[in-house]
């Protein structure tokens, strides 16, 4: 194989596993909390919610007082087991709702 | 009832008001003494390279380094006193030599004290980086964490750990075995030796140990018998919080300066506090803002040999130096 040819094949593969990874991301949601205002009780509540099975990846907007809970593909959250988390971690749950992926982005 | 005598009542009870207020402003809002502190400098950014900060939470620093938690990197990173970047080590996990949000730092004999919120134990480093020990498991028993926020070490090489969700704090020998502890394991509480989300602790040169009370809005002090000594911050310091001189919006660090002063970071209120050793209120430096020598959540300083004062700035992604002024505060 040439060199262009096998760059070509490369990035190829690349693109491929890029859109793999991007593909096996689950939905998302939307956490809001009370009172989440530091670094201490944020971190506690991505402790908490991180023990959740199928937690990918959690996005904290301290400011914003909002978690954003990305799923593995085909796993959903379950609303109570959020608000069990939220309130293991020492505050309260003021929403939950389901993410459309442009939202999260 | 005449319109006069209600107009009487009126204005002596809006007096008595006014009295009590002054009264409380004389007794709990003390006035500033001795100098202040001058800013000089800053450093760092958003982002994951090297200088640039996700999250400072905690910060130590030697006669001629400083050591910076950059908690969402997983990481310590490590600059002169100048800011200039010397060295990082560290990576997001849970393995020997990684990190899960390292927390305040402290430096003793040469080596550093990592606590890590998400591992549930304290880390110890060369100052070079290399991992060493650890101290501690997950848990609610003796000699296990929940989310460790700070750590002390006396000089006989005990540790002190302020243990966040346990709303506790432990004192371990040197390799980790549990001698005592302060606080209901699990409980808040605002009495003397109880807490509220402790984020910090902090040994004195005569080994007072003081307590980061967080959520208690509160500082305590206890002696080398584990003795309870004094508590301040607010009102009788029960809890209650606020921006006045003296008072905290959640305490998230402490460390001793010149003249064995503490000095608190008070995150909320976006300033640095000063006390005398036995908690009377002296000065306080930054106000609200991201221009140099303002704060958007101060959540660690420590102290140079020279004085020199380094501060992490929490929600700004940077370092801020300030130094002691030598003009006394008006």
């Amino acid at each position: 194989m040439t060199t262009p040819r096998l760059h070509a094949a490369l990035l190829a593969l690349v693109v491929s596993l890029i859109s793999t990874i991007a593909m096996a991301t689950g939905p998302s949601y939307q956490v809001k909390v009370d009172g989440l205002a530091c670094p201490f009780c944020a971190y506690g509540i991505e402790k908490q919610l991180n023990k959740i099975a199928g937690v990918e990846v959690l996005e904290t907007d301290i400011e914003g007082g909002r978690v954003i809970v990305t799923m593995d593909d085909g796993q959903t959250l379950d609303e109570s087991q959020v608000e069990q988390a939220v309130d293991r971690a020492g505050f309260t749950m003021k929403g939950f709702e389901p993410l459309d992926t442009a939202d999260s982005q | 009832m005449t319109t006069r005598k209600l107009l009487k009542i009126s204005a002596m009870a809006v007096s008595l008001v006014v009295l009590l207020a002054l009264v409380a402003w004389v007794m709990f809002v003390p006035q500033a003494t001795g100098n202040g502190y001058v800013f000089i400098e800053a450093w760092g950014s958003h982002g994951s390279e090297p200088g640039q900060f996700d999250d400072p939470t905690g910060i130590a620093v030697t006669e001629d380094e400083v050591f910076v938690a950059d908690s969402r990197n997983g990481r310590i990173q490590v600059f002169d006193h100048e800011g200039q970047f010397k060295r990082a080590f560290g990576t997001p996990g849970k393995a020997i030599g990684e990190l899960g949000r390292p927390m305040n730092l402290t430096v003793h004999d040469g080596e550093l004290y990592v606590p890590e919120y998400m591992n549930d134990r304290i880390q110890i480093f060369s100052l070079e980086g290399e991992p060493r020990r650890m101290i501690g498991t997950p848990g609610d028993g003796p000699g296990e964490f929940n989310a460790p926020g700070g750590v002390a070490v006396a000089a006989n090489g005990e540790v002190f750990v302020a243990d966040f969700y346990n709303h506790r704090v432990q004192q371990l020998s040197a390799d980790g075995e549990f001698v005592c502890q302060w606080g209901k394991t699990g409980e808040t509480g605002h009495q003397a030796g109880e807490f509220t989300y402790p984020t910090d602790v902090m040994l004195a040169e005569n080994e007072t140990l003081y307590v980061a009370d967080g959520y208690g809005n509160r500082i305590q002090a206890f002696n080398r018998r584990g003795e309870f000594l004094y508590k301040w911050g607010g009102p009788l310091a029960l809890g209650i919080y606020g921006p006045f001189n003296g008072w905290f919006s959640t305490v998230t660090g402490l460390t001793v300066g010149p003249a064995n002063n503490i000095l608190a970071a008070d995150f909320h209120n976006d300033r640095i506090q000063v006390f005398t050793p036995q908690g009377a209120f002296l000065n306080t430096f930054g106000e609200t803002g991201d221009k140099p020598g303002q704060f958007n959540n101060p959540i660690a300083m420590d102290v140079a040999p020279n004085g020199t004062v380094f501060v992490a700035d929490f929600q700004n992604d940077r370092i801020e130096k300030w130094r002691p002024s030598v003009e006394p505060v008006r």
